[in-house]
């Protein structure tokens, strides 16, 4: 629908865990891009591989055969070195549960990829603040994780995510620890940092969390099996939202 | 570069966090490496406080004055001196001549226009609360201007009159008066008021009294004359106050009379080198220490310094390894964010830094603090007065360097353990076996086999206990890097275990990242304290072996020889009184002149001594004095030689040895010292009661059975017939001589008669002291009451109780074995706690399937047991090595000496010296057995059998 | 019968005329529940037959309109107390569907499975994202507050009945997984393994959605 670059493409990605008896096919042949603006989330019984095409995807992990490009840029080849480079460039990791560095306040926490890629403390942190307010967490800036709530420590967590340059945010369970309530507002401002334009891949096993994608990719046994689209916001609005 | 920088910063505040957060152990890492350093910078500190600057030094030894004169007693020919004053030599050299002596008028010296003022000293008796105390009496008017600063007025006032003195605190304290009391002297009856105390800043402990000029030691030299002894010396020099100082030049020409003067201008503006003609002399040149001397020093510094370090480090490490696998999580967040290997282990590494700072900060801090603070225990420990505090920057941000790069080095390896694993597997929380490093154990074999090889050869080859030390060392270092090697071999012991120990082995073998450097710390602890524990106790089986008894078991013997004997009676009472006495026998000695003498004859005028003449044909040939001097043995081939000394009865020493008793060692006494040096032969007695000289020696005796006794009356004359081996002129008094058959023991007495026999021969006596043998070894309680008794007498009495052998090192294995145990328990401590860290999640697992609470107390308790005896059965086996090594060398080094003397025919002995190796099972089994044990129970005890209940992990 | 109660509902906030009455409970239930005015006249009748409503006047327009009685208050209390009726299970196509599906030839009964939660998903992300605007619209206040609050919770009434049928597919789908693993430990290997249907089929199967199922009575 978009006529953009992907943020992130995989191509023909596989990834075999172990060997001889013990080898586990965790992916076989994933094709997925994922564009600015788009929030697709990756559904799919235990053991389907979502967290490992989440891991594969931000260069924690090497796939064992395909590609892996994110922002025009093919990381499958990378070295350990330049992968690290890479997560605090272009991608942010999202985990279910503590997050944070516990030794720092929120703000550096935001501030950390950036300060890791050399930018001096003091800027650093004017970003970090400018990433905490414009996503309405300006006030949990000076506040350690431990004096916060599950929920401020996520949505601070997706606010280091996208900290600087950073375009792609990789969730993995981001709601699990949560109640429904307030896994919503994390997944709202997920939504809302898509809709600004960043990309995201959410991986959750609750369909309510992944229904706040714009696009839903199912997962079985390492491959995908099916994948809804996005429907024109239009016809929501028309009384016909029964029919599909 | 800024991007490293920066990078750095954000690592730091992590580190500094989580050091904050985790206050315990930051704490117990914190105290490992500040207390060093703590001692270190107070040591600092002490010493360049004591180290006086010169303008200090001279308030202390001139006052204010701008130099001292005085006699370099050379009777006033040319001298050179140095700079400082403290040495100097005649301009002539006097090689075969007799060496100038005796005094010159100093004051001739002295220029003219100048301010003077003397100061003279001497020593003294005086009597004080208890008795007698030996004292320096120093004549100075210590309250005019120009004496400022040599004595510091602590109390009371400076002497005024002539019947006014005052003394050193330290004089007050062990004499037991105070001031306003009376002091007085022995032979004279003068009494003196203390009116104040003072201190002398350079010493401290020093017991002096000062009077004014003139006002105590010149009419006490004469009351000593006249009760018959011999005067005191008296010193005098002269404090000289002129305009204008005197300079190099001015000093060197007041040599010339030889008189040296310590000068302020020089001292404060020290001449070129080449400007001091004394360094041209022989022998008074490069007096400062050789550079190879100091390097030595320097690279035993250096290797105790670096040992410390490595065993800090070790001791340490596991901490840090607790603190990364504790914040592994957040590790693997930073990782996930970006964070490259370099910054995991910049975060792990800042963490050493951070608690290596604070412990430099917290260690010199600290240190400044209790310097000052302590400054006057410091002093009097020293004896001395600091001169101004002295605070050395670079020197204390060098042991600062130290403290940082312990802690850095601390954290290195958990650092690089920490960057290995892969963010996913930090993450998840995935344990598993961590495969160590395989380049460590390798380096460690080469080091080990190196350092091996070297010993080996030094101990095989050279002799050189440098090399046996230093390839010890090298191969120990080698086996602490091949620990984690060695400590994987253990784990395959485990398979017949009960549970807890299985466990806790298995724990400890599959986490050696951790258990390692645990076992290790222990390692190196312990092999050195096995290493100098099995020398130690080589060397006291040596020594026990070789030990020659100087008097028969439980006898004692007290001499005095000042003064002719007028305390003897009071040491023969006071030992009468103190120790349980079984047969006491008083001896005299032959006294030549008046009764005042010392035994060897003295300056004093009318003193003599007396010689036990040896027949020339009893004399050894290879002693022998030869006319024209030379030295007699190099007539000899070894052979001869060899011959000589085995065979010969004039060249066996054996009759000669023993303490020394008096000249010649002829005694006067009765039948009961016979009785006390278990002599029991009643022939003897008889030939002693029958008035003949006892011998012992058959050297002493001549061919009509008669020992001669010279009389020397002219010491002067005898002097210089000796040094031209001529008999020293005397007249000889020949007694009958009893010879004691066979060969007794006499423990160095030669000859013995009775008072009576002496007085028949018109020999003189003085009192000498006593023998006496006692019921039971006197307890240390007796013997401290007899030698206070004798500091009482204030004279020099030579006590000596034959108590057998004594072990000297006892005190040191148990201190040493105690330290090794503590480093273990400390290590294994760290340990246990880093293995329980880990084990949470175990111990939930072994409570689920129903293990009993205890289990987390016995788990934690075979832990500790387990690094610890890993460790000290490694560190037993790694410290044997080099004491049996070191042991060896020695060996080969006596075996060599003894056959080269008996090559060359020095030696009669025919045995081969015996250099044991004796293992000390006692420190070994300690802890080989009770350390562990130890270690395991503490652990046990101070576990909590229930933990905190689903403590959330990896935070 | 929850038409009578929202009608009750709507007429106790004042008198409201036929018309009038179905606007606003469309707009209450966001048109998810589609009503024509002959239900509403029909439904007005039966409570005015029972006592509940009363005619009550017209207004300037001409409209008659209706007002509550006190037994229809009282109705409508014991409306609000009472719980839902759960015990006669509702007729359920797709139910019903799974149930023929299993064992019918030539039907691959997990294509259907996913099939059916696409679309089921599908719905969810309409809804949500409808309900993200209702969020924004609640959270930014407003004259029609009220209106927004209750259309959310309808909203999420249905997004929560989805998600159950899409948890219901998972587990038809793991359970039926495990029996034809079973199957094919017994000897027959099982025609629809895991790679006959990896392929990713976007084709949208003409089912007819359950969701939002009206049980217009």
């Amino acid at each position: 629908m978009s006529t953009q670059q992907p943020v992130l493409q995989l191509q023909n990605l596989t990834r075999v865990h172990g060997a001889g008896a013990t080898e586990v096919h965790a992916l076989r042949g994933i094709d997925l891009a994922v564009y600015p603006g788009e929030l697709v989330a990756v559904m799919g019984p235990s053991g389907s591989g979502k967290s490992t095409l989440l891991t594969i995807a931000g260069g924690l992990d090497t796939p064992s055969s395909g590609r892996v490009i994110v922002e025009d840029t093919d990381i499958t080849a990378a070295s350990v070195k330049e992968l690290a480079a890479l997560r605090r460039r272009s991608v942010g990791y999202v985990f279910q549960d503590y997050n944070l560095i516990p030794a720092l306040t929120a703000a550096e926490n935001v501030a950390l990829p950036r300060e890791l890629d050399g930018t001096s403390a003091r800027k650093a942190r004017v970003e970090a603040t400018a990433a905490l307010e414009e996503m309405g967490l300006g006030h949990l800036a000076d506040r350690f994780p431990d004096e916060m709530s599950g929920g401020q420590q996520q949505r601070v967590a997706i606010a280091r995510a996208l900290v600087g340059d950073r375009r792609l945010v990789l969730a993995d369970e981001p709601t699990g620890a949560l109640d429904s309530e307030t896994g919503e507002s994390v997944l709202a401002l997920l939504r809302s940092r898509c809709d600004a334009g960043a990309a995201g891949v959410l991986v959750t096993h609750e369909p309510r969390f992944a229904a706040w994608a714009d696009r839903v990719v199912f997962l079985r046994d390492g491959a995908i099996v099916d994948q809804t689209v996005r429907s024109d916001a239009d016809s929501l609005l028309s009384g016909q939202v029964a029919e599909a | 570069m800024k991007t490293w920088f920066h990078s750095w910063r954000a690592a730091i505040r992590i580190a500094r966090r989580d050091a904050w957060r985790s206050k315990g152990r930051s704490a117990l890492v914190l105290a490992m490496i500040a207390l060093p350093i703590l001692g270190v910078s107070a040591l600092d500190l002490t010493y360049r406080s004591s180290q006086l600057s010169p303008a200090e030094k001279l308030e202390r030894t001139i006052g204010a004055a701008d130099a001292r004169f005085s006699d370099a007693q050379v009777n006033g020919v040319p001298i050179f001196q140095d700079p400082a004053g403290e040495m100097h030599t005649t301009v002539k050299d006097y090689e075969d001549e007799p060496w100038p002596s005796g005094s010159t008028d100093v004051t001739k010296a002295i220029p003219a226009g100048s301010t003077v003022l003397t100061d003279g000293s001497g020593s003294a008796k005086l009597t004080t609360a208890h008795g007698l105390l030996g004292a320096e009496v120093r004549e100075l008017k210590a309250s005019d201007p120009i004496a400022r600063g040599i004595m510091t007025l602590l109390e009371g006032r400076f002497p005024e009159k002539n019947d006014e003195v005052m003394a050193t605190s330290h004089f007050l304290e062990s004499s037991g008066l105070s001031i306003g009391a009376t002091l007085s002297a022995r032979n004279f009856d003068r009494p003196y008021r203390i009116v104040g105390s003072y201190e002398l800043p350079d010493s401290l402990t020093t017991d002096q009294v000062n009077a004014l000029p003139g006002a105590f030691l010149a009419p006490y030299a004469k009351a000593v004359e006249k009760a018959g002894l011999p005067a005191p010396d008296l010193s005098v020099s002269y404090l000289v106050r002129k305009s204008g100082g005197f300079t190099w030049n001015t000093v060197k020409e007041i040599n010339t009379r030889g008189v040296a003067v310590v000068s302020r201008a020089v001292l404060l503006d020290p001449p070129a080198e080449s400007e001091v003609p004394l360094n041209q002399k022989e022998g008074f040149r490069g007096y400062e220490t050789s550079s190879e001397a100091s390097a030595a020093d320097l690279a035993s510094l250096a290797t105790v310094v670096g040992l410390a370090m490595l065993e800090i480090c070790l001791l340490a490490g596991p901490a840090f390894a607790v603190g990364a696998r504790r914040s592994r999580r957040q590790l693997g967040l930073v990782g996930a964010n970006g964070g490259a290997r370099s910054h995991i282990r910049a975060i792990v590494l800042s963490g050493g830094l951070v608690i290596g700072v604070a412990a430099a900060v917290t260690g010199i801090v600290l240190a400044l603090v209790l310097t000052l603070v302590l400054e006057p225990v410091l002093e009097d420990a020293m004896g001395q007065r600091f001169g101004a505090f002295d605070i050395r920057p670079l020197e204390l941000l060098g042991i600062a360097l130290l403290a940082v790069l312990t802690g850095l080095l601390a954290a290195v390896v958990p650092a690089f353990t920490a960057s290995r694993q892969t963010v996913l597997a930090s993450l998840t929380g995935r344990r598993g076996v961590r495969r160590s490093s395989r380049v460590l154990p390798v380096i460690g074999l080469v080091a080990l086999l190196i350092g091996g090889a070297v010993a080996l050869f030094g101990s095989m080859v050279s002799q050189q206990v440098v090399l046996v030390a230093a390839g010890s060392a090298l191969a120990e270092l080698g086996v602490v890097a091949m620990t984690p090697a060695l400590v994987g071999l253990f784990g395959r012991t485990g398979r017949w275990l009960p549970l807890s120990p299985r466990l806790a082995l298995r724990d400890a073998v599959r986490n050696r990242g951790r258990t390692a450097p645990a076992v290790a710390a222990v390692l190196a602890a312990v092999a050195g304290t096995v290493a100098v524990s099995t020398y130690m106790a080589s060397r006291e089986a040596q020594n026990r072996a070789g030990y020659e008894a100087t008097l028969p078991y439980g006898v004692a013997a007290a001499f005095v020889q000042e003064e002719g004997g007028r305390d003897a009676p009071a040491v023969r009472d006071a030992v009468q009184r103190n120790f349980p006495v079984d047969v006491r026998a008083d001896v005299a000695r032959i006294s030549v002149g008046k009764p005042g003498c010392a035994p060897w004859g003295g300056e004093g005028a009318g003193c003599g001594r007396y010689e036990v003449v040896v027949p020339p044909a009893n004399e050894c040939p290879l002693y022998a004095s030869v006319p024209g001097g030379g030295d007699p043995a190099e007539k000899y081939t070894p052979e001869q030689r060899r011959k000589l000394v085995t065979e010969d009865w004039r060249c066996k020493e054996s009759a000669s040895s023993g303490m020394y008793v008096s000249d010649g060692g002829l005694l006067i006494g009765d039948a009961s010292l016979l009785k006390v040096l278990g002599v029991d032969d009643p022939a003897t007695e008889k030939a002693l009661a029958d008035g003949r000289i006892v011998a012992f020696n058959r050297t002493l005796v001549d061919g009509k059975g008669t020992i001669g006794i010279k009389q020397i009356t002219d010491i002067a004359a005898a002097d210089k017939a000796s040094q031209e081996g001529r008999p020293a002129p005397g007249k000889v008094s020949t007694l009958p001589a009893y010879l004691v058959p066979g060969e007794k023991k006499s423990y160095g007495l030669q000859a013995l008669m009775t008072p009576a026999t002496a007085k028949a021969a018109g020999l003189s006596t003085a009192p000498l002291g006593l023998y006496v043998s006692t019921e039971r070894l006197p307890d240390s309680e007796q013997r401290q009451k007899l030698d206070s008794d004798l500091a009482k007498l204030g004279g020099n009495v030579e006590l000596h109780l034959e108590e057998g052998f004594v072990n000297e090192y006892g005190i040191v294995l148990l201190a040493l074995a105690v330290f090794a145990g503590l480093v273990t328990i400390g290590a294994a401590g760290i340990a246990t706690g880093l293995a329980q860290a880990d084990a949470e999640a175990d111990l939930k697992t072994l409570a689920a399937v129903g293990a009993p609470p205890r289990v987390r107390r016995t788990l934690s308790g075979f832990q500790c047991g387990v690094v610890a005896a890993m460790g000290v059965i490694l560190g037993s086996a790694a410290g044997l090595l080099p004491a049996v090594g070191l042991r060896l060398t020695e060996e080969r080094d006596e075996l060599r000496y003894y056959e080269q003397n008996l090559a060359e025919g020095w030696s009669g002995d025919l045995t081969p010296p015996d250099v044991p190796i004796v293992i000390p099972w006692e420190t070994l089994a300690g802890l080989l057995v009770a350390v562990p044990l130890g270690a395991a129970l503490l652990a046990a005890l101070v576990t909590r059998s229930r933990g905190a209940l689903a403590r959330r992990a990896a935070t | 019968m929850s038409i009578r109660h929202g009608l009750l509902a709507l007429l106790e906030r004042g008198p409201r005329y036929g018309s009038q009455l179905r606007t606003e409970f469309e707009s209450r239930t966001g048109s998810t529940w589609p009503l024509n005015v002959g239900q509403v006249y029909t439904t007005l009748n039966r409570l005015e037959r029972d006592g509940m409503v009363a005619q009550g006047g017209e207004d300037t327009a001409g409209h008659t309109l209706y007002t509550i009685t006190d037994s229809g208050r009282a109705e409508l209390r014991t409306w609000f107390e009472k719980p839902v009726d759960r015990t006669s299970p509702a007729r359920d196509e797709l139910a019903i569907k799974l149930a023929m599906a299993v064992g019918a030839p030539g039907v691959d009964i997990r294509n259907v499975i996913q099939s059916q939660r696409r679309h089921t998903v599908k719905a969810m992300q309409d809804y949500t994202r409808l309900k993200a605007q209702a969020l924004l619209a609640v959270e930014g206040g407003g004259a029609r507050e009220r209106d927004d609050v209750a259309w959310l919770l309808v909203l999420e009434q249905l997004i929560f009945q989805t998600e159950a049928e899409a948890r219901w597919l998972d587990h038809c789908e793991s359970r039926l997984i495990r029996l034809s693993a079973t199957a094919a430990t017994a000897g027959t290997e099982a025609s629809s393994g895991p790679s006959s249907s990896s392929a990713p089929t976007v084709s949208a199967a003409p089912n007819v959605p359950t969701a939002p199922r009206t049980s217009a009575s």
